[in-house]
C-alpha cells in the first residue's frame, strides 16, 4: 500500500484496519509509561495524540514494557513476596538466605550489595544484630561462630578461602554456625582445589 | 401472608439469607420493608461512599454482620494512590455510638487504623469474628487490641494485609482464660513470632478449625502446633524450611498423620521441596490447595504432590507446573472447580512455563469447573474455542496473557473469536478479564451473549467507542466495569447515562475520556460520584486551566445516596 508522506507512517504500531485513520489516536506501549512515569512534561499526554509522537516511542527499547504501573494484573502483596522468590533462584546474583544457629527464622541478604569479606561481615552483625560475625570471618579461629556457605555443588565450605569474585558466583546460601557444632559437620578442609 | 402476625413472617424471612433476595423481598410491600429492616442480619456494601453510616442505622438498626468494601479493583494493582480513601473510622465511630451489637466486621481494600480496631474492641461485647482482605493502615498493636479486649473472638482473619509489624507480643495479649478461637490467620506478617505464646494459645483453642501462620514460624514450631491441635480443618504452612534437620521433618509426619480433618492447605513461603512428603498421608483429603506462593518447590515435586489430590476442588499454583503438570492436574482432580495459575516472572521474560495446551488439558479433564484465573505468555483462538466446547459451565473467566496486545501466536488474528466463542457458550458467565490483541468485534460479542455478566476487566484492547456501547447497552446485568489503557472516550461514557444506576462502579484510566465529558455526565447524574484521580498534580485540576479537552488520566465512578464524600485527598477531584 503505498503511504506517501510520512513514511514514518509504515512503522507505526496498528491495531485497526489499513485505512481507518482514527487508529493514530492509539496510544503506543512505550508512550504509556513515559506517562505512568508521572512526566508532566510528555506532550502526547495533553489533548491530541500525533502519529510522530508514538512512532517515536515505538523506536525505544522494548524492556521498556516491563515498567507499565499495575502490569501484569498481579496483586502487590503477591508481587511482593514473589519478587523475593524470583531472586534466590539466580546463583551468585542477588539475595541469598542465611540462617543463624539458635534463631528461629531465616534471613535473606543481596550478596550483590557488598563489596567484599568485610562489607559482608557488617552486613551480617546488622542482618542479626550480633557483633561476632564479623570478627568470625576475619580473625577465623578466635570467635564462637563460623560463617559456611553452601556452593554450587551443594558442599558446605569455610567463607573467606576464595577470592570475593569466585565467592559471590558460587554462594547459593549462608549459615553462621557455633564453632563447637563446626567440629563434626563435614567441612571441605582449607587448602582443598575449588 | 397480610394475616399472619409479623413474627411469623418474621421467621419465614429468617430463610432467606442471600442479600439480593432480601432486596427483593423488602420491595414487596410497606409491612415487609419494615419487618425485613428489622430483621436483617448480614449487611453488605460493596462501597463503602454509596452509603454513610447513619442512613445504614436508620435502615437497619439490628443487624450484627457489617461487610464493608473501599477502594476499587485495580487498587490491587497500585492504580489508586495512597491516601484516596476507604477509612473505616468513621463507620466504627458510628456503629460504637449506636445499640448495634456488632459480632461480625469484614473489611476489603479498606483503611484501617489501630485506633479503629482499639475501638472496635472495645465497644461491642459480643464482638465474635474479623476479617480483614487487602487492608492497610494498621500495626500488630492494633491486633494486640483485638486480643486484648475482644473476649469471645472466635475469628481473627488477615488475608493480605501490609501490616506494620511492631514485632510486638500481641500473641501474648489472648488472656489465658480465652479459649474460643476457632481461626487465626496471620500469614501476612513480616516480623518475627512469639512462638511460646502461639503453642499456648493453640494448645488451649480446642475449636481451632483453620490456622495459617508466617514465615517466622519454622519447621519444629509448625510440628508442635500440629500436634496441638490435630482437629485443624484449614492449616496455612509459614516458612517450610528445613535446616537439614530431619528429625523435625519425623515429628511433623507423625503429627500430620494424626490430622485427619484438614482438608486446605496453603503457605509454603519458603518451602523445603523433601518435606512437603510429609503431606502425602492427608492430600486424598483435601479440598482446596494454595501452593501459589512456593516458588521454590519445582514442578516435579508440586506433581508428586498433587498425583494424591484426587479431591480437590480448588488449586491455587504458579506456572512453573508447566503444560505437563496441568496434564497431571486434568487426569488427577476430577472434583476441580477453581483453578488459578499465577506468574512466576512477572517481568515477562519469555519462560513460557504455561501455554494454550495446559488450559485445554485442564477443560478437557475436569468437567466440573466453573472459575478459572490463567496467566499464560501465549494464547490462540483454537485453544479458547476448544476450552468454551469442553465447559460451557464457567461462572468466571480471566484470562491474562502477559504481553499486552499480543495476536493468536499461530494465525497472527487478534483473539475476538475465541473469546466470542467463550461467552457465547458459557451462558452462566458473572466474571470476564480479557487480554492480547482484541477489537472491537470481542465487545460485540460480549454484548449479545453475556447476558448474566457482572463485573468485567478490559486492558489495552479494543479500537472505538463501539466497543464500550456494545457492552453497555448490552450487558443488562453489568455491575462492576473496570477498563485501562483503551480507545474508549466521551461519546461511550455519555452514551446511557441511565446505565450508571444500574452499576456500582466504572473505572477508566489511561483511556481517552476528556476532563469535559466527565464534567458533562456529573451534570447529566448528580446521583453518581464522578472522581478524577490526578496524582502528578497536588493541586486541584482547575486551578491549573486544564480545559475540557484534556484527557483524564484516571477516572472512577460510582453511584451514590450520600453525594460527594468529605474525606477526599487533594489529588482527587470530584465533580
Amino acid at each position: 500500500m503505498e503511504k506517501g508522506g510520512l513514511e514514518l507512517e509504515i512503522t507505526e504500531l496498528r491495531l485497526g484496519l489499513p485505512g481507518t485513520e482514527k487508529m493514530m489516536k492509539k496510544r503506543g506501549f512505550t508512550e504509556m509509561i513515559m506517562t505512568s512515569s508521572g512526566s508532566n512534561s510528555n506532550q502526547c499526554e495533553s489533548g491530541v495524540v500525533s502519529s510522530g509522537c508514538d512512532v517515536e516511542k515505538a523506536n525505544e527499547s522494548p524492556v521498556a514494557k516491563s515498567q507499565v504501573v499495575g502490569w501484569p494484573p498481579v496483586c502487590s502483596y503477591r508481587r511482593k513476596n514473589s519478587c523475593k522468590e524470583v531472586s534466590t533462584t539466580r546463583v551468585g546474583l542477588g539475595y541469598v538466605k542465611v540462617s543463624m544457629d539458635g534463631v528461629p527464622y531465616l534471613r535473606k541478604m543481596d550478596l550483590g550489595s557488598s563489596q567484599g569479606y568485610d562489607d559482608l561481615a557488617f552486613a551480617l552483625d546488622k542482618l542479626f544484630g550480633f557483633h561476632g560475625i564479623g570478627v568470625a570471618l576475619k580473625d577465623g579461629d578466635n570467635c564462637e561462630y563460623v560463617t559456611i556457605y553452601e556452593d554450587k555443588d551443594g558442599d558446605w565450605m569455610l567463607a573467606g578461602d576464595v577470592p570475593w569474585g569466585m565467592f559471590i558466583e558460587s554462594c547459593k546460601r549462608l549459615r553462621i554456625m557455633k564453632r563447637s557444632d563446626a567440629a563434626g559437620f563435614g567441612l571441605q578442609p582449607r587448602g582443598v582445589d575449588e | 401472608m397480610n394475616y399472619f402476625p409479623d413474627e411469623v413472617v418474621e421467621h419465614v424471612f429468617d430463610f432467606v439469607t442471600s442479600h439480593k433476595d432480601r432486596n427483593s423481598i423488602s420491595l414487596v410491600c410497606k409491612s415487609w420493608f419494615k419487618i425485613e429492616r428489622y430483621s436483617r442480619q448480614n449487611v453488605f456494601i460493596g462501597n463503602c461512599y454509596s452509603i454513610n453510616p447513619e442512613r445504614l442505622l436508620r435502615r437497619f438498626p439490628c443487624f450484627k454482620s457489617l461487610t464493608l468494601k473501599g477502594k476499587p479493583h485495580f487498587a490491587d494493582f497500585n492504580l489508586v494512590p495512597h491516601g484516596w480513601g476507604g477509612f473505616v473510622q468513621p463507620w466504627i465511630e458510628a456503629l460504637a455510638r449506636s445499640r448495634v451489637g456488632l459480632e461480625e466486621l469484614r473489611l476489603k481494600r479498606m483503611v484501617v487504623t489501630d485506633e479503629s480496631l482499639e475501638l472496635l474492641s472495645r465497644s461491642f461485647v459480643n464482638f465474635k469474628s474479623l476479617v480483614l482482605v487487602s487492608c492497610e493502615g494498621f500495626s500488630t498493636d492494633g491486633l494486640a487490641s483485638i486480643a486484648s479486649n475482644c473476649r469471645h473472638l472466635r475469628d481473627l482473619d488477615l488475608q493480605e494485609n501490609e501490616i506494620d509489624d511492631h514485632r510486638g507480643q500481641w500473641l501474648s495479649c489472648f488472656p489465658e482464660a480465652y479459649t474460643s478461637l476457632v481461626t487465626l490467620n496471620f500469614a501476612c506478617l513480616e516480623g518475627e513470632t512469639n512462638l511460646v505464646a502461639l503453642e499456648r494459645l493453640v494448645a488451649r483453642s480446642p475449636n481451632l478449625r483453620s490456622l495459617k501462620l508466617n514465615r517466622a514460624v519454622p519447621l519444629d514450631a509448625l510440628a508442635r502446633l500440629m500436634a496441638c491441635a490435630p482437629q485443624i480443618v484449614d492449616l496455612g504452612v509459614g516458612s517450610y524450611e528445613d535446616e537439614q534437620d530431619s528429625e523435625s521433618c519425623l515429628k511433623l509426619q507423625a503429627a500430620i498423620r494424626k490430622c485427619t480433618s484438614l482438608r486446605s492447605l496453603s503457605g509454603f513461603l519458603e518451602a523445603a521441596p523433601h518435606c512437603l512428603s510429609a503431606f502425602h498421608p492427608v492430600c486424598h483429603n483435601l479440598t482446596y490447595l494454595n501452593l501459589s506462593y512456593a516458588a521454590e518447590i519445582n514442578g516435579s515435586h508440586l506433581i508428586r504432590l498433587i498425583e494424591h489430590c484426587k479431591k480437590l476442588q480448588r488449586l491455587w499454583i504458579l506456572d512453573s507446573i508447566g503444560d505437563k503438570g496441568l496434564e497431571v492436574v486434568a487426569s488427577t482432580c476430577k472434583e476441580l472447580q477453581e483453578l488459578r495459575v499465577f506468574p512466576t516472572d512477572l517481568q515477562g521474560g519469555g519462560n513460557t512455563a504455561v501455554t494454550e495446551d495446559g488450559l485445554v488439558a485442564i477443560s478437557a479433564g475436569c468437567p466440573k469447573l466453573h472459575s478459572i484465573l490463567y496467566f499464560c505468555q501465549q494464547m490462540t483462538n483454537a485453544a479458547l474455542i476448544t476450552v468454551a466446547k469442553n465447559c460451557p459451565n464457567f461462572i468466571r473467566f480471566r484470562l491474562c496473557i502477559l504481553e499486552p496486545h499480543k495476536p493468536d501466536h499461530v494465525t497472527s488474528q487478534p483473539l475476538d473469536e475465541g473469546f466470542g466463542a467463550i461467552v457465547q457458550a458459557c451462558k452462566n458467565l458473572k466474571r470476564l478479564s480479557v487480554s492480547g490483541l482484541l477489537t472491537d468485534q470481542v465487545f460485540l460479542y460480549i454484548g449479545m451473549f453475556a447476558t448474566q455478566l457482572e463485573m468485567l476487566s478490559i486492558a489495552f484492547a479494543g479500537d472505538t467507542d463501539k466497543g464500550m456501547l456494545y457492552v453497555l447497552n448490552g450487558c443488562k446485568k453489568m455491575r462492576k466495569l473496570e477498563i485501562r489503557d483503551s480507545p474508549f472516550g466521551d461519546t461511550a461514557l455519555l452514551a446511557d447515562v441511565n446505565k450508571y444506576v444500574t452499576m456500582r462502579s466504572l473505572w477508566m484510566s489511561s483511556c481517552e475520556v476528556t476532563l469535559g465529558g466527565c464534567k458533562r455526565l456529573a451534570q447529566k447524574a448528580p446521583w453518581l460520584n464522578v472522581e478524577i484521580i490526578n496524582e502528578n498534580d497536588n493541586n486541584r485540576m482547575e486551578e491549573n486551566g486544564y480545559e475540557g479537552r484534556q484527557k483524564v488520566d484516571k477516572m472512577y465512578l460510582y453511584r451514590t445516596v450520600v453525594g460527594t464524600r468529605v474525606d477526599a485527598p487533594p489529588f482527587v477531584w470530584i465533580l
